[in-house]
């Protein structure tokens, strides 16, 4: 093949692979908009729902404690109180007539046997209102993940918008090196950073993350 | 009576699980989507901290950090920044402009309330 041919696939082909980003591009920017809108649209609406029960998981978790401490508590307790009722009763009991320490001993029993229902009840319950605040507070960073990958996606999106309006121009001029420095510079995130350039390095936030820095 | 906290930050879906967070703590929230829609709220009223992400249209964290230190009433407005933004120029801009505190998120809700409880005024 000659020079001259050479040079008219070069062009044609040039030609062809701007017909076909000009038509793509905005497809493509239209596709990450969408994505980005129905994902925001979701997180908004699990974010409804999660604000009407979240005031219900907190009172289950205050109701928790207090019946927690209603138990354990060292004076007024109920645990103590019951142990204290023992304690009065211990030194008296021989003088009482055989009938009156069988009827004490009975309703002590009783009182035990409630104190071990209620231990019985709330042991258990803790762990759950424990075990629900711990998912709770997964939750709360979960829905937060929303908002970076829309910063990611809207990033792109203009990205593209920008291409496609610099590849609109007659001759259009694009500097690879300087077109990736900029899109660099744009950058908030690490995962942004380690995406560009490559690396292998894990991309998930670290669990300290929300570290703060006091000033 | 509630201490008010000014939540400002472009994404709503963020904004809100912040107010979530800090109203279950029993704190009042105000919510803006840029640093200008928060200036227009230090009207005089009393605030007693802002929670500010970095970017955001039309106004971002750093220049409202300078805007609202810049009003004599809110001149000692404890302002936190939370935001994505990881780097240490941007934290130094942000401490250089007046900003207490810097965050990254995502947050979980005992760290943004332990930086609240300790830098809002009381």
């Amino acid at each position: 093949m000659n020079q001259a041919a050479v040079t008219t696939v070069d062009v044609s082909g040039a030609n062809a692979l701007m017909r076909l980003t000009a038509k793509v591009l905005p497809v493509w920017a239209r596709q990450l908009a969408s994505s980005r809108s129905q994902s925001e649209g979701a997180v908004a609406e699990m974010l409804a729902a999660f604000a009407e029960i979240g005031p219900h998981l907190d009172m289950a978790a205050r109701q928790s404690q207090q019946i927690s401490a209603a138990l354990a508590q060292g004076d007024g307790g109920i645990t103590q109180l019951a142990q204290a009722c023992d304690q009065l009763l211990k030194p008296v009991l021989p003088s009482c007539t055989p009938q009156a320490v069988q009827a004490i001993t009975q309703v002590m029993a009783m009182i035990h046997a409630c104190v071990d229902a209620l231990e019985s009840v709330a042991k258990p319950f803790e762990r759950e209102t424990q075990m629900v605040g711990q998912q709770v507070e997964r939750m709360y960073k979960g829905f937060q993940y929303q908002d970076r990958i829309s910063q990611m996606m809207t990033l792109l999106h203009e990205d593209i918008e920008r291409l496609h309006a610099t590849l609109q121009a007659p001759q259009p001029q694009v500097d690879a090196e300087a077109w990736l420095a900029r899109l660099q510079s744009k950058y908030v995130m690490n995962e942004q950073r380690e995406q560009h350039a490559n690396t292998d390095t894990p991309t998930t936030p670290k669990p300290d993350d929300d570290e703060t820095t006091f000033f | 009576m509630a201490q008010t906290i000014l939540v400002i930050d472009d994404s709503a879906s963020l904004r809100q699980v912040v107010a979530m967070a800090l109203q279950g703590a029993g704190y009042e929230v105000l919510q803006a989507g840029d640093g200008q829609a928060a200036l227009a709220l230090l009207d005089g009223r009393k605030i007693h901290m802002a929670v500010c992400d970095v970017n955001m249209p039309r106004m971002n964290g750093i220049e409202f950090v300078k805007a609202a230190k810049a009003l004599p009433n809110y001149r000692f407005l404890p302002i936190l920044m939370l935001t994505t933004e990881t780097q240490e120029s941007k934290k130094e801009e942000g401490k250089a402009a007046g900003a207490k505190a810097w965050m990254v998120k995502p947050f979980s809700p005992a760290s943004l309330l332990n930086a609240v409880s300790k830098l809002c005024l009381p």
